[in-house]
């Protein structure tokens, strides 16, 4: 689960991270009011969860009234999230810190750059020698020779390499505390006495461990629409797209692939919906979900063991007495309990076919041929 | 021969009396797997199809001489119940468990990393020597699926598996053993640890490995081919080449980050490395034919 920036700044606060005054608000009646508060010239953010918020103008710098009012109402309205109103910090340099994992050597890992404010990936792409790596024992906690590590290996030095020392570790009590998939400053401004303040901030929780966190839960926000978040209510992994076949697929190697095929076949995707695992038993209600984003043909691909075929296949059979679905189904279901799987495909009119990419090939057939 | 496991390796279920546990305990005797006894704590005296029940792993293998363990227990017990069987000296492993917490799963992995303990998954449908015996959840009455071969596959997915196992059958092969190393993104053991077992493995003549988008195992193992530690034909199929970034799809460990994970940088390793890469399942009877046929 993916904080928004201001529940990471939370965080960071709580802690003791310094973070821009600011305040979050979430409709343009609260803007005067706001902006009166943090004073100008300031930073208007808007709250959304994907990345290069500042490319597509969510993030801008303002510095008078009439122009905090415009660019605030036209980020409320745009995106219909919270909007959060920062204090401007005047800076002289920007710094990039993460922690993550290293799945190779089973540690925390920490890295930092000095080429903050900036795409890391690039960095990591092109310039992967100005970052520094450090490892860290989680049975033993980062140790304060390590933080001194980065930030004397980074070239900073006096006041700047023991605030970054303190802030690090400080993070990394974030880290473990709530069991952090990715916590990360970027930027940290580095400002002319040397302290620092965290600009922005990103923290991924692990979702197998939201249970410890009972304080963080999903909201309507984190998703793109009403279904997305409803079928995650439901513990059902469901994506929507814009083309022309629903897929409803058990296993997510093998979701992953057909999602593949469709592709390489010249076909579109409307949603990614996948019911293996625990939602085997969930055929009737996975159907009813995938109808509302009105796909054009039904793509139904299977190959479980442990989610059973025969099970499967009666949910898919209730969900068709009962919606009667307007559009062609392509089933393709094998797996433990398969020929009673296709008897009961059968005694609904459905044809089961045996092979994954025949059945691909079929539903793009159905909806009028490759598009590509 | 096979890998880790043949119908005479002493297998142990922990949480053999619950659903799946008894479950698949059956079918795995049935299969020809060696399972001398099962661990649910406050259950011992119990039998599952003939098999005792033991309270703990300790007092299992007190009566028991041990050689592996089936973890067929909830997530937020794995880490625990795989602590439990190291500390009685057993060092294969196999977890089935999806959804143990990221930092447990860090733990598990270093300290399996320090014992040198084999611990397969998490998330893993398990490990089968095809034929012989498995510890894990596998539709192997379905001879088109599981049929005894010269071919080795690792995996990180158990629906795609079947998918590909049968494409291998289709082409007139059959299965070593199949791997599953789980769907995790900290996966306790890591494709190129199985690499040496199947380059060892005098009944193995090629490996099928069935990668994902997201993080770096299909890389490394590129890296292994590169250094001559495997010298057999791989034929890797990755899922996800047109996963859209960032988006987490099914696998917790399926996602592209930090510009590392996408299936074009696997592909183009591989293949540098002089492994066959197949674009979709249907190709891989056709580049097995190819690498073992010429």
């Amino acid at each position: 689960m993916k904080l928004f920036e201001y529940q990471a700044k939370e965080l960071f606060k709580e802690i003791g991270i310094p973070v821009p005054a600011s305040t979050i608000i979430s409709g343009v009646q609260e803007l005067d009011k706001a902006i009166a508060e943090i004073g100008l010239p300031c930073v208007l953010k808007a709250q959304v969860l994907q990345g290069g918020r500042g490319k597509a103008g969510l993030v801008r710098f303002v510095r008078t009234q009439e122009e905090a009012l415009a660019e605030g109402q036209r980020i409320l309205e745009v995106t219909g999230k919270k909007l959060l109103v920062e204090a401007a910090v005047p800076f002289e340099r920007e710094m990039y810190i993460s922690i993550t994992v290293d799945p190779f050597s089973g540690s925390a890992l920490v890295m930092a750059c000095l080429e903050g404010g900036v795409d890391i990936e690039q960095i990591a792409r092109t310039m992967p020698e100005k970052i520094i790596r450090e490892k860290v024992d989680t049975s033993l906690g980062l140790m304060p020779f390590q933080a001194d590590n980065v930030m004397y290996a980074l070239g900073l030095s006096g006041t700047a390499a023991k605030e970054g020392n303190k802030i690090l570790l400080k993070l990394y009590k974030l880290f473990i505390k709530y069991d952090a998939e990715l916590v990360e400053i970027n930027p940290l401004m580095i400002l002319k006495d040397g302290t620092m303040v965290a600009a922005d901030g990103k923290f991924n929780l692990d979702d197998n461990a939201l249970f410890k966190h009972p304080q963080f839960t999903l909201t309507r926000e984190h998703y793109k629409n009403d279904v997305e978040f409803e079928a995650a209510q439901d513990g059902i992994p469901y994506i929507q797209f814009e083309g022309d076949i629903g897929m409803m697929v058990a296993g997510a190697g093998l979701a992953n692939v057909v999602f593949d095929l469709v592709h390489y076949y010249g076909g579109t995707v409307a949603n990614y919906l996948e019911f293996g695992g625990p939602n085997y038993h969930k055929a009737q209600k996975c159907m009813k979900m995938m109808l509302d984003a009105k796909p054009k043909a039904i793509l139904i691909a299977t190959f479980g063991t442990i989610a059973r075929a025969d099970v499967m296949a009666q949910g898919i059979v209730d969900a068709v007495k009962e919606l009667k679905p307007e559009i062609p189904i392509v089933a393709v279901i094998r797996g433990t309990g398969e020929e009673l799987a296709q008897e009961l495909l059968r005694s609904v009119g459905l044809n089961p076919l045996n092979d994954t990419e025949e059945a691909v090939k079929k539903a793009i057939e159905l909806v009028g041929g490759a598009s590509k | 021969m096979s890998i880790i496991i043949d119908g005479k390796t002493k297998v142990l279920i922990q949480g053999i009396t619950g659903k799946e546990g008894s479950f698949w305990a059956k079918h795995a005797k049935e299969y020809g797997t060696n399972i001398v006894a099962g661990v649910t704590p406050g259950k011992e005296g119990q039998e599952v199809d003939g098999i005792p029940v033991y309270h703990t792993v300790r007092r299992a293998a007190a009566e028991h001489k041990i050689e592996a363990s089936l973890l067929v227990v909830p997530p937020r017990f794995a880490k625990g119940a795989i602590f439990e069987v190291l500390d009685a000296g057993i060092k294969i492993i196999v977890v089935t468990a999806e959804g143990i917490p990221l930092h447990e799963m860090l733990e598990v992995r270093r300290v399996a990393l320090s014992m040198n303990a084999l611990v397969i998954g998490g998330n893993s449908t398990g490990i089968i020597s095809t034929g012989k015996a498995m510890m894990g959840f596998f539709p192997y009455w379905l001879e088109r699926v599981y049929k005894p071969g010269r071919i080795g596959v690792m995996t990180r997915s158990g629906s795609l598996t079947n998918e590909v196992t049968a494409e291998i059958v289709k082409a007139g092969y059959g299965s070593s053993s199949v791997i599953a190393v789980g769907g995790d993104p900290v996966p306790f053991t890591r494709f190129v640890e199985i690499l040496p077992l199947f380059e060892k493995d005098s009944e193995t003549d090629a490996v099928v490995m069935i990668g994902e988008i997201g993080g770096t195992m299909e890389e490394e193992v590129a890296e292994a081919i590169e250094q001559g530690i495997f010298t057999k034909p791989l034929i890797g199929f990755m899922g996800g080449r047109t996963a859209p970034k960032g988006q987490k799809m099914g696998h917790a460990g399926a996602i592209i980050t930090a510009g590392k994970g996408t299936v074009a940088d696997k592909v183009e390793a591989l293949t540098k490395a002089g492994a066959l890469v197949a674009d979709r399942p249907s190709m891989i009877g056709a580049l097995l034919d190819q690498a073992l046929k010429g």
